[in-house]
């Protein structure tokens, strides 16, 4: 689904250039479950930020599924992203004005959903991710735990093909890690691919396949056997 | 959508309550500003409009070139002319009219022949041709009856006054001035106040008895003539057939040469150079002069505003991001953070409706004027209010709108945004520009204030304290018991001295006359002759350098002159000067004495070359010099002794004081304007700091944790927040004075006697504006300095 070649990126500020990317390739199946690791520094954010249309490599082809997406403008990219991809973030990003039923009705407001429609979806999932409880909160009144899962049913909602998680565990206790990661495996299994930047190989040994980066290479690649083995 | 942004706007301004405090307060108290001055400008740009074929209609005016250089301008023409006109300039214009205004005593009776009304009232006699040149609304009757003698056109208003119901006055009378009863032919609807013609009272101009009416040497402002061009006729055309004009009629050698100008309606409320019938002038100029202080205003609540927003666009940088993340467009973004803005304003403006409801009853009593502020009326003020919204949420919104939207969402939603992003430069800037603004203000106010001090204290020449101006009817009758009038005053305990003239030294009526001195031919300028009893020196506390007081006399025998007199003629000894002999208005008496100069003007204008003489024809004040003690009740008695010496005529006094404090209306009305406007001002620019400190110093409170921690004490933490304010605003100081140097001088610059520009105000316009900015700024940085530093390094 994802066809990544040769993606270079370079931070400028006055006094140094940093290559965060220096010549990726990287190809991801549709239904997959990649993880990305690497020690800070080695442009793993930076890979998720281009993959998720964020920010713009200096040269270098990202495909998805047969469409480059590097030459896109501004509009169009926003527009392809908020049909196709859905994102989970370390720190959650909630915004705090917002209850946690128009946080996940956000996106689809974005992408012209009608409002009947918008109710039922958010609604849905909101019983899938159990907070129907919580649904009338504002973010600060909920764990982070709590947060996470409205995070990710803000991803999911739009059932985007692909999901961007940023360390998605990163500001959570083991057991609520664990929580999140289960609905992600989950999500895998409905055919939703994800990928997933982290520094937790526990939270690596829940995918398909590891990618390690440092200094802007991949330097190597992990099938997961356990996990493909328990998917046969 | 639109619901969510407003939502989470609404939670926003709810979350920062301070700062949307901060908002709302600096725009509606500047927009309520604007409207006021809005109201205000509507209002004087209304003058006179609305005639039919109004841009046809012009005023005829006077001017006098002399051979000094000097200028002399009137609203007035020699009576004659408006035949003259008619006659020769036909082709051109459609009609012409003169109206003269007059004052005296109307008296109506009832139907037993009972003195019902007696009043002071200001009337006009008019040709019917006015009518045709200027479209009144008429009630009832019409204006052909004024070809006739002794005919009347009332107001609606006065109609009233005199017989109850304005339907029952046509074909009643009305007497005027004692010896003439007119018939009242016609009513006009009431004409508004916006006017420079108030008429009220109209007369038939063949009534007209005045002793110029075939003079060409001679000009009052009370005689005005108007005409209406010809359709498809320019004024320029005019130039020439007005050339040949004055060189036809005025055929006697005068000191002025003559001069007329043709004056277009729309000009007449305006121009300082000519009065006009309704007393009320206002100088384009001084309207500019609002509008830039109204302008001043809203870009000061502005700057507010986009320095709050873009200080607070940090915190929504997650919001900004994650908005992009979710495929919000930036255009979209812009439009919500404008709508925000919108909002505010929105709010604002009926805070501002609310305050202009509140002031403008005090704004009325300053200006003295009818103004309103009402929509049904002036729709136009709704229009100004709408376009007011708009620019205001452009010009306060657009910008953070652009700098919110903009932030990378990579970076937004890490929260990787410093607090720097958004114009940390620009911030400064708008500050500075900010205070350039107020402290230009404090300047101009200092400088006004000290200015009118100055005038107040000006030595006058005389003493004006205590002097009741008391009117003083004059005619053949009246004339004849001035003296026992005036022995009954003096015997009035609590009366100190009388004295019966014709002005006051200082007075805003003033005439030139040509004279001769010393057997030469007429001088080249012109005197101002005061005719005065003998007791004017001794009432007014004049003083003479040279001579002796005139003697008593009801006819001029012999004449004061003062020293400006006598530097204009080049006498260098006032003695030189007594037993000269002057000629002046066919009378040839010599000089008794010399008076120090007194100011005979406003101290806009500098002092006229003076002559004192007796002329009992002349006399229509008597100013009673009074105990200050006992002035209230000595006044009582003053009426009592008139009214039984003047039964037939209607009593009025004045204060001196209070009239030569009117010379400087205008002044105190500008005075006034920029003490309540620069306080504003003031008031705006402070919150508007005071919140960018308490945003500085949320901001840093984890540098100033740290910073404690390693052992900076109290005072140092807040001189380091202080630090970088005092600076902006010393430069704001910099910029601000040779603004206010050029605005000073040019405003000083219409006064004749002026205060020098001195350092002073520019010095304590520095030290008001600093130490309000310290006082301001410590107020919040001590308190984030003394905050407890565990608690701001613990939480991350």
């Amino acid at each position: 689904m994802i066809k990544i070649e040769n993606l270079e990126k370079v931070y400028k500020t006055e006094e140094v250039e940093t290559t965060a990317l220096n010549g990726i390739n990287l190809h991801v199946a549709a239904g997959e479950f990649v993880s990305i690791m690497g020690p800070s520094g080695c442009g793993k954010s930076t890979l998720l930020n281009v993959m998720g249309l964020l920010d713009k490599p200096e040269s270098g082809s990202y495909k998805f599924i047969d469409t480059e997406l590097l030459t896109l403008n501004d509009r169009e990219r926003s527009n392809f992203r908020k049909r196709n991809m859905g994102f989970v973030f370390q720190n959650f990003n909630l915004i705090d004005e917002l209850t946690v039923f128009e946080n996940i009705e956000l996106p689809l407001i974005y992408n012209k959903i009608p409002a009947g429609e918008r109710k039922r979806l958010v609604n849905e999932i909101i019983e899938r991710m159990n907070i129907v409880n919580r649904s009338g909160h504002f973010p600060q009144q909920l764990s982070g735990g709590q947060q996470q899962r409205v995070a990710v049913a803000r991803a999911l909602v739009t059932k985007p093909k692909l999901v961007l998680a940023d360390e998605p565990t990163g500001n959570l206790d083991s057991a609520h890690g664990n929580e999140v990661m289960e609905l992600l495996c989950e999500l895998n299994e409905t055919g939703t691919t994800i990928v997933m930047v982290t520094h937790s190989s526990h939270d690596a040994s829940f995918s398909n396949r590891i990618i390690n980066l440092k200094d802007g290479h991949v330097i190597s690649e992990k099938i997961n056997k356990s996990r493909n083995e328990e998917l046969i | 959508m639109f619901k969510l942004n407003l939502k989470i706007a609404w939670r926003n301004l709810w979350k920062n309550k301070g700062y949307t405090l901060i908002n709302v307060l600096g725009l509606s108290i500047g927009m309520a500003s604007c409207i006021l001055i809005f109201i205000f400008i509507r209002y004087q740009m209304s003058f006179d409009e609305g005639f039919k074929d109004q841009d046809r209609i012009y005023r005829m005016v006077s001017s006098w070139d002399y051979s000094d250089g000097n200028q002399f301008y009137s609203q007035g023409v020699p009576i004659p002319i408006t035949p003259a006109v008619r006659d020769d300039f036909s082709p051109y214009i459609e009609k012409v009219s003169a109206i003269q205004n007059s004052g005296g005593i109307v008296k109506v009776n009832d139907q037993h022949g009972k003195e019902k009304v007696k009043s002071i009232e200001n009337v006009f006699y008019v040709e019917p041709d006015f009518f045709e040149i200027f479209n009144y609304k008429w009630l009832s009757g019409n204006y052909e009856s004024l070809k006739e003698p002794n005919h009347a056109v009332l107001s609606k208003e006065m109609a009233k006054k005199f017989f109850g119901n304005w339907n029952d006055a046509l074909g009643k009378t009305i007497n005027y001035d004692g010896n003439l009863n007119y018939i009242i032919t016609g009513i006009i609807d009431d004409v508004p106040e916006n006017n420079s013609v108030p008429l009220r009272i109209m007369l038939s101009y063949k009534s007209l008895k005045d002793r110029n009416l075939n003079n060409w040497g001679s000009v009052s402002s009370a005689s005005e003539s108007y005409f209406k061009l010809k359709r498809g006729i320019k004024i320029e055309t005019l130039s020439e057939p007005l050339r040949l004009f004055i060189k036809k009629y005025y055929t006697e050698k005068a000191p002025g040469k003559e001069g007329h100008i043709f004056q277009p309606l729309a000009d007449i409320h305006y121009n300082e150079r000519f009065g006009n019938f309704s007393g009320r002038i206002m100088p384009k100029k001084q309207l500019y002069g609002l509008m830039v202080i109204g302008l001043f205003l809203i870009l000061t609540a502005s700057i507010n505003f986009i320095n709050l927003a873009t200080a607070q666009a940090v915190s929504r940088s997650k919001e900004v991001g994650v908005r992009k993340v979710m495929g919000s467009q930036r255009g979209q973004l812009v439009t919500q953070f404008l709508t925000e803005t919108f909002i505010i304003v929105l709010i604002s403006l009926l805070i501002a409706s609310v305050l202009t409801e509140i002031a403008l009853p005090s704004m009325q009593n300053l200006f003295n004027a009818k103004i309103s502020f009402s929509f049904f009326q002036h729709p136009i003020i709704l229009v100004f209010m709408f376009v007011l919204v708009v620019c205001v949420s452009l010009i306060a919104g657009f910008y953070p709108a652009v700098i919110m939207s903009g932030f990378n969402p990579a970076l937004a939603i890490k929260n990787k945004i410093s607090a720097n992003t958004g114009g940390l430069g620009l911030r400064k800037v708008l500050v500075v520009v900010q205070f350039a603004i107020t402290i230009t203000l404090i300047i101009g106010t200092l400088v006004i204030l000290q200015q009118m001090k100055f005038i107040r204290e000006q030595p006058l020449g005389f003493n004006p304290t205590a002097i009741a101006m008391v009117d003083l009817p004059n005619d053949s009758l009246t004339v004849e018991r001035f003296n026992r009038f005036k022995a009954q005053l003096k015997q009035l305990p609590g009366v100190e001295e009388v004295s019966f003239c014709r002005t006051a030294p200082s007075s805003q009526n003033n005439n030139g006359s040509s004279f001769a001195y010393n057997n030469s031919k007429d001088a080249d300028f012109q005197v101002n002759a005061k005719n005065a009893d003998e007791d004017f020196l001794k009432t007014f506390d004049l003083k003479l350098i040279a001579g002796r007081n005139l003697s008593k006399s009801d006819s001029t025998n012999e004449f004061i002159v003062n020293e400006t007199l006598l530097k204009r003629l080049n006498v260098a000894k006032p003695a030189d000067a007594l037993g000269k002999m002057i000629s002046l208005g066919g009378q040839k008496k010599p000089i008794v004495g010399v008076v120090q100069d007194f100011k005979n003007k406003s101290l806009h204008e500098s002092i006229d070359p003076i002559i004192v003489c007796s002329r009992i024809e002349r006399y229509y004040y008597a100013a009673v010099k009074l105990n200050a003690k006992q002035m209230m009740t000595t006044m009582k008695s003053v009426e009592q002794v008139w009214k039984s010496n003047f039964p037939e005529f209607v009593y009025n006094e004045s204060f001196l004081n209070d009239d030569i404090n009117n010379f400087y209306q205008g002044e105190k009305i500008m005075g006034t304007l920029f003490k309540v406007f620069a306080g504003t001002i003031i008031f705006i620019s402070f919150i508007g700091l005071f919140g960018l400190i308490s945003f500085v110093a949320a901001q840093r409170t984890k540098e100033v944790a740290i910073r404690k921690v390693l052992g900076a004490s109290t005072i140092e933490l807040v001189r380091m927040l202080n630090g970088s304010f005092l600076i902006m605003v010393f430069i704001a100081n910099l910029v601000a004075w040779p603004l206010a140097y050029l605005f000073i001088s040019k405003w000083l610059s219409g006064f004749a006697y002026r205060i020098d520009i001195s350092i002073w105000p520019f010095a304590l316009a520095m030290v008001i504006s600093m130490a309000i900015t310290l006082i301001t700024v410590s107020i919040r940085s001590y308190k984030a300095a003394a905050a407890n530093t565990i608690d701001a390094l613990k939480y991350e």
